[in-house]
């Protein structure tokens, strides 16, 4: 009788010209940045900018690495330019998914016809899924086409694996925007607290790289989990991994279940 | 046959302020039921909870002969709702909203939206969000009507709308009845509701003040009169004026050269136009009073209970 996730191909719909623009902008990034490695880091020119640099520097920046393409792969996209714009993505559509619906006003008229409470913040939670890992896949996809061009020489697979932990952290930061948002149905708050998932998990892990007495802290930082071993030269983690996208997931479920559990907003 | 809506000492409370009061209130299939009160009475509250928007704190709701909580989204699909505030803030056209929202609650027969458009006078080209408030509300009546649902629950349904368009919208209303569709609408403007319910409830500041037809609420037995005429010693008319049955905050000034004489009444009219006859009549206007003046001096605290009160 109804159709088939209606909430989910409606955010499709609506959201699929913002995704263009942002693969746009993630490319243009990997575009800058990628080709440079040969005539910067590879003949060492880099390298000795970065011991110019103090060391706690380039630690908090993770430029440590910078000398072989895989690190100057991970210090300059997947550590930085692009955990940065997959963050503002997800902060954004994980705020405006439940908060943002409920503050425009759009969820009451969509929660009074046939559509369940639960079902609603399930579809949501896929459609921004779904948007992050098409940002992951044409991440991966365009740093494998530009692999040999830019003599990154990453192992391709290390690729895969470093693709689905950026995706894994957005996806993270996302869902508990989601949560918040279908806790409090604030946009603020749905907003702060996917910025700051993201925020303090980079934070964690730069300070604990500045002194063995904070090392404690990556364990509270999911950047951490899935970067503290390279990525894209030792391969990604997997426990690490399975943790990121395992919180995530129960995020969303969380989300379902605080949705249906309280009254709307008026 | 059951009714089409139970509510059994429904209490909501929001934090420490209640909202809506045990209430008690049934509509009966097939007919048109208005909910009046004043702004804040607790008509939005009460209709949010029949859609499941809102939990009560404590009573029983049946929706259709279900609890809304549990009949969920298939339960929904049988009911037309507008909520009290309609906000359309997308950037997609009336046509792509319509249209998901008859794949969520269809289904909707063949051009009976454009039909419904064209009634009302809203075009669905557009985007909703540039759309003016009352071509808005044209498009929230529309996702309400649109697949026939057996219930409708229109939360102050003609606001923003033109006078045009509100005669347009309680023909719908009856028609609806007419189809078998049950109706409960909530309004802050009484005549709306003496138009087109059947019943009626009075809520003030979270209770029923008062059920049962239209006619016998009294509640457009209250008048405001303001007349011009002829005369020149307002001690006279005034005298004249105060010894009528029902007329209170009597209040004459000179007006140029005539008098001009303001005053409330209540109940019958009849002696005061009689008394009125006798004079030359510039200017005449009658008005009733908003609602909730009428509310708080009919069922307010020092209002007597006969009559309408139930």
């Amino acid at each position: 009788m109804s159709a088939v996730m209606p909430v989910f191909r409606r955010s499709i719909r609506e959201s699929w010209r913002g995704l263009i623009g942002w693969s746009l902008g993630i490319a243009a990034v990997l575009f800058l940045y990628l080709p440079l490695y040969p005539s910067f880091g590879a003949n060492g020119q880099l390298d000795s900018v970065i011991k110019a640099l103090p060391k706690q520097l380039v630690d908090t920046i993770g430029y440590d690495q910078i000398a072989t393409g895989a690190g100057y792969a991970q210090s300059t996209f997947f550590g930085l330019m692009g955990f940065l714009l997959f963050t503002i993505a997800a902060v954004l559509w994980g705020s405006s998914a439940i908060a943002g619906a409920e503050e425009s006003g759009r969820l009451e008229l969509d929660l009074a016809h046939g559509i369940g409470r639960a079902q609603y913040a399930a579809e949501s939670a896929l459609a921004v899924l779904v948007r992050l890992l098409w940002l992951g896949a044409f991440s991966g996809a365009v740093v494998l086409a530009l692999n040999d061009p830019a003599e990154l020489g990453i192992h391709p697979p290390h690729i895969v694996g470093a693709s689905l932990a950026l995706t894994g952290l957005a996806f993270l930061s996302a869902m508990a925007g989601l949560l918040a948002g279908a806790l409090t149905g604030r946009k603020a708050w749905a907003t702060g607290v996917a910025a700051a998932v993201a925020v303090l998990g980079y934070v964690f892990q730069a300070l604990a790289k500045q002194s063995d007495d904070l090392e404690w802290l990556n364990a509270l930082s999911p950047y951490a989990w899935v970067y503290q071993q390279p990525p894209l030269k030792e391969g990604v983690e997997v426990g690490g991994l399975l943790l990121v996208w395992g919180i995530a997931i129960v995020l969303a479920l969380a989300s379902a279940l605080a949705l249906s559990r309280r009254d709307l907003r008026g | 046959m059951s009714s089409a809506i139970d509510i059994t000492a429904l209490h909501k409370r929001y934090g420490h302020r209640t909202a809506v009061h045990d209430l008690d209130l049934h509509v009966q299939p097939g007919t048109i039921y208005g909910l009046i009160g004043p702004n804040g009475a607790g008509k939005t509250t009460t209709l949010r909870t029949l859609v499941d928007i809102i939990r009560p704190t404590s009573g029983q709701v049946r929706v259709l002969g279900e609890d809304p909580r549990h009949g969920g989204a298939r339960l929904r699909r049988r009911i037309g709702f507008v909520p009290g505030e309609l906000r359309l803030e997308g950037r997609v056209t009336g046509h792509r909203m319509l249209s998901f929202y008859a794949e969520t609650s269809g289904p909707v027969s063949r051009g009976y939206t454009s039909e419904l458009a064209e009634r009302l006078g809203v075009d669905l080209s557009r985007p909703v969000r540039s759309l003016s408030k009352g071509n808005k509300q044209k498009v929230g009546l529309i996702q309400a009507f649109m697949h026939r649902p057996e219930l409708l629950i229109l939360d102050e349904p003609t606001s923003g709308l033109d006078p045009l368009v509100q005669r347009e919208f309680l023909a719908m209303l009856r028609e609806a009845r007419d189809a078998g569709q049950t109706v409960l609408l909530s309004s802050h403007v009484l005549s709306e509701i003496q138009q087109a319910a059947d019943e009626v409830a009075v809520l003030a500041a979270g209770r029923i003040v008062a059920q049962g037809d239209v006619a016998s609420l009294r509640l457009g037995s209250v008048r405001r009169v303001r007349v011009a005429l002829d005369a020149h010693d307002p001690d006279a008319l005034h005298r004249r004026f105060t010894g009528i049955p029902g007329v209170t905050e009597l209040e004459v000034t000179p007006h140029g050269e005539a008098l001009q004489l303001a005053a409330t009444v209540e109940g019958g009219i009849d002696p005061f136009v009689k008394a009125l006859a006798q004079e030359t009549v510039h200017d005449l206007t009658i008005e009733e009073p908003d609602l909730e003046e009428s509310v708080l001096r009919l069922y307010g605290p020092a209002a007597d209970h006969e009559g309408g009160a139930r």
